[in-house]
Order: C-alpha cells, then sequence, then structure tokens
C-alpha cells in the first residue's frame, strides 16, 4: 500500500485534527442552519483562524465546516421552510410539509441519513479517482492546463448565472481586476498608480470577503429593520432516527442523488443548489408515486440532501489534482493551502503526498462527525435559529474587517474589502451572479500564467493549442458548453414567451 | 486618498512614540519581525524559528509578521520606513537585492541596514533524470550549436532563480527559451518535459533528486554542497559566478550601533541554537552566520554581481517608473 496513504490517514486521525474537523462540523451546522448565512460566511468566519494554525488542522476544520454547512442549510429548510443555504432549497419542497404534518424530528432524520450517505458516496469517489486524475494531470503541459482553465471559465459562467452575458461580464471584471499588481511573467507592475500595496495585487479572500459578506450583512439589516426577528418554529420533534422502513424508502433517490452530486461537483461551478434540483427532479420522475412530491413524501428530502453533501467530495477532485476550484468554497480551500505555502495541483501528490491523503480522510472524519452531532446535538442545535440576528451581524462585520487585514497584515487590504463589498452590492442590484467573478479572480491567474509560458515556449505560435490531444478536447468542451448555454437560453426564453402569451 | 493620508499620519504619530522608547534599554517591548514573503514558504518557516530563538536570547517576544508582496518590496519599504529604533525588523533574502535592483522600489540596498545572515542555499541547475545532458558543459554547448531551442524554467523575473539563471547561461554563451514559472509547476513541467531544465531552489528538487527523477548538474554557489557533493559548482567548471540564496536581517537606516549590535549578537546566537541549526540541518540548507561587517561585504560584492547580470539581461531598473 501507499506509505502516504496511512501517513495521511495518521495525520488526520491524530487527536487535534480531529478535534479541529468536530469543531468545524459544529460551526458549519449552525452557519448552514440560520439563514442568510452562507458557507462561505461561515468560513469567512474562521478564515483568520486558519493562517496562524498550521495546515493540516486548518484543512480539516474547513472541510468539517463545508461539509456540515450542507448538511445543517436542510434544517432550517425543513423547520421554517427558509433554506439556510441555497443547497438546501430543493430539500424545503417536501421537507416543510412533512415537519408541518407533526413529522419534523423524522424529516429531519432523513435529511441527515441521506447527507451522509452521499458524503460517504464523493468520499469513495475523492479517493478512488483523484490519485488516478492527478497522475493523469502530469502529463498536462501548459497549453493543455490552459484549454482545461478556460473551459471551466466557461462552464462556471454558464452554470452560476441565469443569463450567460451577465455571467461572462461577470468573469470578465474578474479578469480585469487580476490584471492589477505585478505581471507574472516579467514582474512588470500594472494599475498599480504608483501604489506599493497594489505591487501584490488584489487577494481574491479579500474580495471574496467583500463580495459575500458585505451584501449579505446589508441584506440582514434591512430585513431586521423590515421584519423585526425572524421566524422560530414551533415544529415539535419527536423521533429523529430514521427506521429500517424509512432507509428502504430512500434506497432510490439517495442512490441517484449521491451519483449526480458528486458529478455535478466535479464539473466547476454547477455546485450544491443545482446538483439538489437536478436529482429531486429525477428523484421524482423515477418515483413510483410521484404525486406525492411536494408533499412530505420522504424520496423528496432525501434526494437533494444525498445530492448536496455528495457535491463536497465531487468539488474536491479538481481542486485537489488541477488545482480548480469548483465552488467559492473549494476557491477558499485553495485559498487558504496556498497561504500555508502549499500549492494544490497535481504535484501535491508527489511532493506532499501525506498531506494530499490527509485531506481526503479529513474529508472522511467530516463525514462521520457529521452525523454523529448532528444526530446527538440536533436538538439543541436548532435553538440556535431564535439568536437575535443584532447579536451575529456585528460579530460577523468585525470578523470581515479582521479577516481581510490578518489575509496580509495590511490595513489597505481593509479597504480593498469595502470596496468589493461596494461592488458586490452594485451587482446584486444589477442582478449579476458574484460566484463567475470570484473564481475568475481564482483561474485568471493560471490562465494568464499558462498562456504566457505556451507562448514563450513556442515563440509565439497559436497552433500549439491545437496540436496537443489534450488542449483540443478542452477546447472542444469549451465550446459545447458554451453552444449549450447558449442554447439553454434560448429555450427557457422561448418557454417563457410562450407561458406570457398563453396567460394572455 | 484622505483615509490614506489619515493613516499615515497615524503610523507617524506611533513611530514617534516609539522613538521616545528606545531611549530606554533596548529590548523594552515587542520588536516585529516581518516577513517578505507568505506564510509557509521557506522563508517564512526559517524566519518564524530564527524569531522564536531570537524571543528566548532577547528576553522580549519577536513577533512574525507577513508582508508580502512585489518580490519584498512591500517588507523592505515598510522596514525602511519604520522608526530607527530596532522594533522593527526585516527578514532579509537575496530578494533585498533583486527587488531593488529591478526597480521594484525607488531605492537600492543600502536605503536600509544589514545586521547579518544566517543561512545560505546554493542555487542548482536542474534536469529530468533521464535527461540526455550528464554534465552543465553538455547542456550549454548543445545550447549554443541550437540557440532558441532548449528551454530553461525559473521563478520569475528578476528573481535570485532567475538572476543565477542568466548567469549561468550567459557566461557559457547559450542561448535558451528562458520560462517564468512559479513553484511545483516548475518540477512539474521537468518530470513531464515540457521544459529541458529548471533553475530553482535547492532542498525541494533535492528530494526529487533522491527519489531518482532528476539530477543536479551544476549549483551556483562558491563551495559544493554536503546535502550534494558529487554536484560541481559553476565556478569549477570554469563559469565565473559565485551565487548563493541568502536569509539574515535588515533595520531602518539610522538605527543607534548599540541596538544593532544587540541585535546581532541575538541573531548569531538563535542561529546557533539547537532548534534552529536542527531544522536547518533538516532542510539541508547551509547555517552561515554572519555579523554586520561580513555580511555588508558579501552584500557590496553579491549586489555589484547582481547588477551586472540585470545589465547584461537589460532588465536592471527595468521597472522603474519612467
Amino acid at each position: 500500500m501507499n506509505p502516504d496513504i496511512i501517513d495521511g490517514f495518521t495525520q488526520a486521525t491524530l487527536a487535534s485534527t480531529l478535534a479541529a474537523t468536530a469543531v468545524g462540523c459544529l460551526l458549519g451546522l449552525v452557519v448552514g442552519m440560520i439563514p442568510g448565512l452562507t458557507i462561505s460566511t461561515g468560513i469567512i468566519i474562521v478564515l483568520p483562524l486558519t493562517f496562524v494554525l498550521p495546515p493540516d488542522i486548518s484543512i480539516a476544520l474547513l472541510l468539517g465546516l463545508y461539509v456540515s454547512g450542507m448538511t445543517g442549510g436542510s434544517f432550517s429548510a425543513i423547520l421554517l421552510n427558509i433554506p439556510g443555504t441555497p443547497s438546501a432549497s430543493a430539500t424545503a419542497l417536501d421537507g416543510y410539509p412533512m415537519a408541518a404534518r407533526g413529522d419534523a424530528g423524522h424529516a429531519l432524520g432523513l435529511a441527515i441519513t441521506a447527507s451522509f450517505i452521499g458524503g460517504l458516496f464523493s468520499f469513495l469517489c475523492l479517493f478512488l479517482i483523484a490519485p488516478l486524475l492527478a497522475d493523469l494531470a502530469l502529463k498536462f503541459q501548459s497549453p493543455d492546463l490552459f484549454s482545461l482553465v478556460f473551459f471551466g471559465l466557461t462552464i462556471i459562467c454558464s452554470f452560476a448565472a441565469r443569463s450567460l452575458i451577465k455571467g461572462l461580464l461577470s468573469a470578465l471584471i474578474g479578469l480585469m481586476i487580476l490584471t492589477i499588481g505585478q505581471d507574472p511573467m516579467m514582474g512588470t507592475a500594472r494599475f498599480t498608480f504608483g501604489q506599493v500595496n497594489l505591487i501584490a495585487g488584489v487577494h481574491f479572500l479579500t474580495a471574496l470577503i467583500g463580495l459575500f459578506a458585505i451584501p449579505q450583512l446589508v441584506d440582514n439589516l434591512s430585513a431586521a429593520v423590515r421584519d423585526g426577528q425572524g421566524g422560530t418554529s414551533r415544529a415539535r420533534i419527536r423521533r429523529i432516527l430514521p427506521t429500517l422502513n424509512d432507509l428502504k424508502s430512500i434506497r432510490l433517490p439517495v442512490a441517484i442523488g449521491a451519483p449526480i452530486g458528486a458529478f455535478l461537483g466535479i464539473l466547476p461551478g454547477a455546485g450544491g443548489p443545482i446538483a439538489a434540483f437536478i436529482s429531486y427532479d429525477y428523484a421524482k420522475k423515477l418515483s413510483r408515486s410521484p404525486e406525492r412530491f411536494g408533499d412530505g413524501a420522504p424520496e423528496g428530502i432525501a434526494a437533494p440532501e444525498a445530492a448536496n453533501n455528495a457535491v463536497t467530495g465531487g468539488a474536491l477532485i479538481p481542486m485537489m489534482t488541477l488545482g480548480i476550484p469548483g465552488d467559492p468554497v473549494t476557491a477558499i480551500l485553495i485559498g487558504a493551502l496556498l497561504v500555508h505555502g502549499l500549492a494544490p495541483g497535481p504535484l501535491l501528490f508527489l511532493e506532499r503526498g501525506d498531506f494530499a491523503y490527509g485531506i481526503i480522510f479529513s474529508f472522511f472524519w467530516a463525514n462521520i462527525f457529521n452525523v454523529i452531532i448532528a444526530f446527538l446535538g440536533l436538538r439543541y442545535l436548532v435553538k440556535v435559529l431564535a439568536m437575535p440576528k443584532s447579536l451575529l451581524m456585528p460579530i460577523i462585520a468585525i470578523l470581515c474587517v479582521i479577516g481581510s487585514y490578518a489575509l496580509r497584515n495590511n490595513f489597505f487590504d481593509v479597504y480593498v474589502m469595502f470596496g468589493f463589498g461596494l461592488l458586490g452590492l452594485a451587482m446584486r442590484w444589477l442582478d449579476m451572479p458574484v460566484v463567475p467573478l470570484l473564481l475568475a479572480l481564482v483561474l485568471g491567474r493560471p490562465l494568464e500564467e499558462h498562456l504566457r509560458v505556451s507562448l514563450v515556449a513556442s515563440k509565439g505560435e497559436i497552433d500549439i493549442f491545437f496540436t496537443s490531444p489534450f488542449s483540443l478536447f478542452f477546447l472542444a468542451m469549451a465550446g459545447l458548453s458554451i453552444f449549450w448555454s447558449l442554447n439553454a437560453e434560448r429555450r427557457a426564453k422561448k418557454a417563457a414567451r410562450n407561458e406570457m402569451e398563453s396567460k394572455q | 486618498m484622505k483615509i490614506l493620508n489619515a493613516l499615515f499620519i497615524g503610523t507617524a504619530a506611533v513611530a514617534l512614540i516609539a522613538a521616545a522608547d528606545a531611549r530606554a534599554e533596548w529590548p523594552e517591548k515587542p520588536i516585529q519581525f516581518i516577513i517578505p514573503f507568505g506564510a509557509g514558504g521557506g522563508a517564512d518557516i526559517e524566519g518564524r524559528l530564527i524569531a522564536k530563538a531570537m524571543s528566548g536570547v532577547l528576553g522580549q517576544p519577536v513577533v512574525p509578521i507577513n508582508k508580502p508582496g512585489g518580490g519584498g518590496a512591500i517588507t523592505y519599504t515598510f522596514v525602511k520606513n519604520s522608526a530607527p529604533d530596532g522594533y522593527t525588523v526585516a527578514w532579509n533574502s537575496t530578494s533585498v537585492l533583486t527587488t531593488t535592483n529591478i526597480g521594484n522600489v525607488p531605492f537600492d540596498y543600502t536605503a536600509l541596514e544589514h545586521i547579518g545572515q544566517v543561512a545560505q542555499q546554493p542555487v542548482p541547475f536542474v534536469v529530468k533524470k533521464n535527461a540526455r545532458w550528464n554534465t552543465l558543459k553538455a547542456f550549454m554547448d548543445e545550447c549554443k550549436a541550437k540557440p532558441n531551442t532548449l528551454k530553461v524554467a525559473f521563478a520569475g523575473f528578476g528573481s535570485a532563480t532567475h538572476m543565477a539563471g542568466v548567469a549561468m547561461t550567459q557566461l557559457s554563451g547559450c542561448k535558451a527559451i528562458m520560462l517564468p514559472v512559479k513553484g511545483p509547476d516548475r518540477r512539474k513541467m521537468i518530470l513531464s518535459g515540457e521544459t529541458d531544465a529548471a533553475v530553482d531552489i535547492f532542498f525541494v528538487p533535492l528530494k526529487f533528486v533522491k527519489a531518482g527523477k532528476m539530477k543536479f548538474l551544476a549549483i551556483s554557489s562558491g563551495k559544493r554542497n554536503p546535502a550534494a557533493p558529487n554536484v560541481p559548482t559553476a565556478k569549477e567548471l570554469g563559469l565565473d559566478m559565485e551565487f548563493d540564496l541568502f536569509r539574515g536581517l535588515s533595520v531602518a537606516k539610522g538605527t543607534p550601533q548599540a541596538i544593532k549590535d544587540k541585535l546581532e549578537g541575538a541573531m548569531i546566537k538563535a542561529a546557533n541554537s539547537k532548534a534552529f541549526a536542527g531544522r536547518m540541518k533538516k532542510l539541508k540548507l547551509t547555517l552561515a552566520p554572519m555579523g554586520q561587517a561580513q555580511f555588508n561585504a558579501k552584500l557590496a560584492k553579491a549586489n555589484a554581481n547582481i547588477v551586472a547580470i540585470m545589465k547584461k539581461a537589460g532588465i536592471y531598473k527595468s521597472k522603474m517608473k519612467k
């Protein structure tokens, strides 16, 4: 057996790493549960901590948060009909009716069980696929990597946005912001206006804090002013643990949800919400009694919950083997690794195989702790839903400032963070997604570096992008993804128009 | 801009208060230890270790703070503008010569005062294990015969590996395609055959050399390295060069001599401490503590060397605002 696997397992199973995983899970459940706090916000909260903790412990903490955030989101979706995270939106469709029927405990138990199975399935995918993909990725040369990153960007734009144009524009803004600072090849200062602070460019974690947290804070503030305190659930939680019959009834939806989630997780940009809705849809279509869906069917809870937790392990595959993030959370994981001087990519498995497997096994433990903490602590955890926002929001605001300062110990970054907060508000007002911008900030660097290294190596000949089979394949995929999303958009518009006409 | 001004005034006020403190017995309060590169890298790990060891010697916390950016430009600017009281120390490296000479900042290394060196490492010329060249000469001969065909990867324009690479190729009369590539990618490109050779830092590719996946053709320093005793130096191979990647301490200009001497003593004591020396040995870095006089002489020589290499490569002060 590969000694790295054993080292990685040992590293992930140390008491300190396990403790970090458990704390991450607890935080994730809480953050996921509170509507208005996404997993990204949760990660922002612990971000300053990860700068001072050793890398294996930081990653364990973040993975626990990621996995449990997906599960926690379903609690508020079931109890309040408000999804705690976007990924839990589909869970509310059947979870809330079931809870309204007085079966809240049952619904939560199903959600936790389905999450657990989905998570374990994606752990297996990660454990089996990642090393193979890393091996293959070692053969990729700069032109191939350029085309791969380019493909990733096109998928992100098409998945993350309702309108392809808005998605592309958002990514374009990200790429433009990326050009600030020293260029990666020659070290020439670009758009720094003589500011020493701008030489290093905008750190994407600073941008992330501003883009995600500030609009959310503004939203929560205006919601608090408008409606006063949010609603609390009056649903009684009785039996939580699912029965054998329950497990039998969710066999099929989980078997559908888990692979769909893992697969969509691998694709950059798709992420939890889409995977959850697609598997809900399939579970409904393949069910023997689809009419029960939407009315508190156990299958309708199990399918999306298995899918959104399976996304996590899937998304870790391209993040670890190619250094390409699938969603904001994995982008942050890359950032957290880079802060510690560990660059995710195929070489991580060669140079620090123990660490790479350590991440994989920490992910495994995160799934275990997730189910344990969720089942044991459910009754206490749901009390968090009653926590006043007026207490929570100032804490998060302060952590935003600390986080963006602590990143480089530079107060300039705090202004940059607020600047991105304003940008995030403007983009929300324009109905423009921020995820493409954020991922463009992460992917833009490799995009530029691989493009320019390729061109230097080929002495300016563009045909190297078309002569390498890998590169050609990825470029074709990129073309396909753009064509597909344009087509989908056209059809959606047509359907909307038809509906309008039929109404008139 | 107003906010920035306020910030500068604020910093200046803090600096004034700090200056008043310096009159008492130094050190009276924690010392800021500024690391010019990000957390987790070589500079950071070694920096944190020496800072910890120095805390023990000085009896005051020496607090490591990372201020990465601009190949050290941010840190050197920060320390240059700090109060000359010994409470702000830069963990310098060869970058104090490269980022200044390439023109990222409008000053040269003499804008700071230097306490001494802690450690150094050679810059190796690396190829894949089964590459057709077994000596640096064989590589350079092929390169001379077929200009602009062989590829040599290095860390980035103006970096230490770039300087060493330019020196090795130009002194041999070789015209290679120079590929600026970051950290792990550089190693990957050697393994995948995308680049023919790379100029790299010493201890990371050393692992690959020991694993039988790469080989060193030469190292840049004046003396052979005990971790790879069979690898000749460039000088032995007839190239008139001597180049090291070093790390040490710098402070703001005008720092009182008494404080500098105290820092120097603490640094050398910390460098020779068991914990630090053991760690250096494990990383295969050469522990070579030296004080102000010796280090300043070394810097002057190394600076002249780097200016010469940069001028040859046409990048001297190339980033200067015109």
